[in-house]
């Protein structure tokens, strides 16, 4: 034992623990670091193209829905046309995403033009976590910061956690990290949209402080309410799909269905500028809480 | 000669470990079975553990924890420390009491892996989140026991290339 303690490669193991231990205090602390920023160098164009391959494959092999017929004419159009492009193929292909970004920038961008975004890919999804977060392929590089919502053309799918250069991390909605304040637009009723694992499994999120009165029945939308300064408001959420009793208090909580499905989500757009950004630093501060009540999650 | 063979097989390991990241990193890549999909690069490090020294096997370790790092939190550290130090165990008792066989690599990826992720779990989801219980059993668990069916594949692969360029040096 006395030996191995004095071995070099102890005193290796040793050294190699304390400066780990130091980058995790610094990157805890710090939000980011040059070795992440690195990492994120050598791996962003790797998992786009990884990506984007796997995407292509996956769209060529779901062919259940074509009859033998459809096949055998769609193996004769894509021959023909693979004749045709094959000096274009790669550029043909990138154009084409390019425009359907830009398309779906554009037709968000005329629906708020008072936001400024930035479209992206989502290049990768870690298996490590449990809430579907992602990452994508855009950074501080182009103007995206932490806290920058990340929406979609059927609404709102996450906010972004960590930014390096060219690439983001972004919590998705369904994690319980992510709060958002929200409003009924039917009913004109306010809550907190939040989620939890069971419901994170399930695709769903969880409005809550709802008063138990509340006039919110299923089929109702829920959009961001803007009031925290986080988010623009009437951004799209999702649909009431049913309205319930809270299990610690007398409010009343409902639950919602994201517009989008925010387990598969490929292409987003990241809002890193909005009026009103950034204006109440606090998050919000539901009645229900203000009065010493606890949150129910 | 030996030191050619040696930084190749570095450099091969090292590649490996990339492009398992990516896989793994890959949106529907690989399918998942309950909601899980697999963390490569672990059994990739423990099993390059079971074919080198312990100093580079901690090597391997920290390089697949940084990639496990970058890919979830962002907060760099954890996962290297956690497999660097793992990685070194295993490759001293390996050293000192194992043979390096298939029915071994399974054992040590068995404890080895259901260490990484109940530490991962304890200090990523337990002490930040609700219902930690539910969390292990339908998203942890099933990580572990899907990435275990990894182990005898990157096994295989990594003792390919540590045969054709030798570990001569133990």
């Amino acid at each position: 034992m006395r030996d191995f303690l004095r071995a070099g490669s102890f005193k290796v193991l040793m050294i190699a623990v304390v400066v780990l231990v130091g980058l995790l205090i610094y990157t805890a602390s710090a939000g980011g670091s040059l070795v992440a920023s690195l990492l994120g160098f050598v791996s962003t164009p790797m998992q786009s193209v990884a990506t984007e391959v796997t995407d292509n494959v996956t769209e060529f092999l779901d062919l259940d829905a074509f009859t033998k017929d459809e096949l055998k004419s769609l193996v004769a159009a894509l021959q023909e046309e693979n004749n045709l492009l094959q000096d274009k193929l790669v550029d043909y292909a990138e154009a084409q995403q390019e425009n359907q970004r830009l398309k779906e920038q554009l037709k968000i961008s005329i629906e708020a033009p008072e936001n400024e975004m930035r479209s992206a890919s989502v290049i990768g999804r870690d298996p490590n976590d449990p809430f579907f977060g992602f990452s994508i392929g855009v950074g501080t590089l182009s103007g995206v910061n932490v806290g920058d919502p990340v929406i979609t053309s059927r609404g709102l799918v996450g906010v972004v956690a960590q930014a390096y250069p060219t690439t983001s991390k972004v919590n998705c909605l369904l994690s319980e990290e992510v709060k958002v304040a929200a409003v009924s637009i039917d009913r004109q009723e306010s809550g907190l949209v939040s989620c939890s694992i069971t419901m994170a499994s399930s695709g769903l999120l969880r409005m809550n402080y709802l008063p138990s009165d509340s006039q919110i029945v299923p089929g109702d939308i829920i959009t961001t309410s803007g009031v925290s300064g986080a988010f623009p408001p009437k951004l799209k959420i999702g649909q009431v799909q049913s309205v319930e009793k809270s299990e610690t208090d007398v409010s009343r909580y409902a639950v919602i269905k994201p517009f989008e499905d925010l387990s598969s989500v490929k292409e987003v757009q990241v809002i890193v500028s909005f009026p009103g950004k950034g204006e109440e630093e606090a998050t919000i501060v539901p009645s229900l809480e203000s009065d010493g009540e606890e949150d129910p999650e | 000669m030996r030191d050619l063979n040696r930084l190749i097989r570095y450099l091969a390991y090292t590649l490996e470990l990339l492009v398992l990241f990516m896989l793994q990193e890959t949106p529907g890549l690989l399918p998942e079975i309950y909601g899980a999909r697999p963390v490569l690069v672990m059994p990739a490090a423990v099993t390059i553990a079971m074919l080198e020294e312990e100093v580079p096997a901690m090597a391997f370790g920290i390089l697949a924890g940084l990639f496990c790092d970058f890919g979830y939190s962002g907060v760099l550290g954890f996962h290297a420390l956690v497999l660097g130090v793992l990685c070194f165990i295993v490759s001293l008792m390996v050293q000192a009491y194992m043979q390096v066989n298939m029915v071994t690599a399974f054992l040590t990826g068995i404890w080895t892996l259901a260490l990484t992720i109940s530490a991962q779990w304890l200090f990523f989801y337990y002490f930040r989140f609700s219902e930690p219980n539910y969390a292990f059993l339908h998203h942890y668990l099933p990580k572990y026991l899907y990435t275990l069916l990894f182990v005898p594949l990157i096994h295989l692969l990594n003792r390919g290339l540590s045969q054709s360029l030798g570990t001569a040096e133990k």
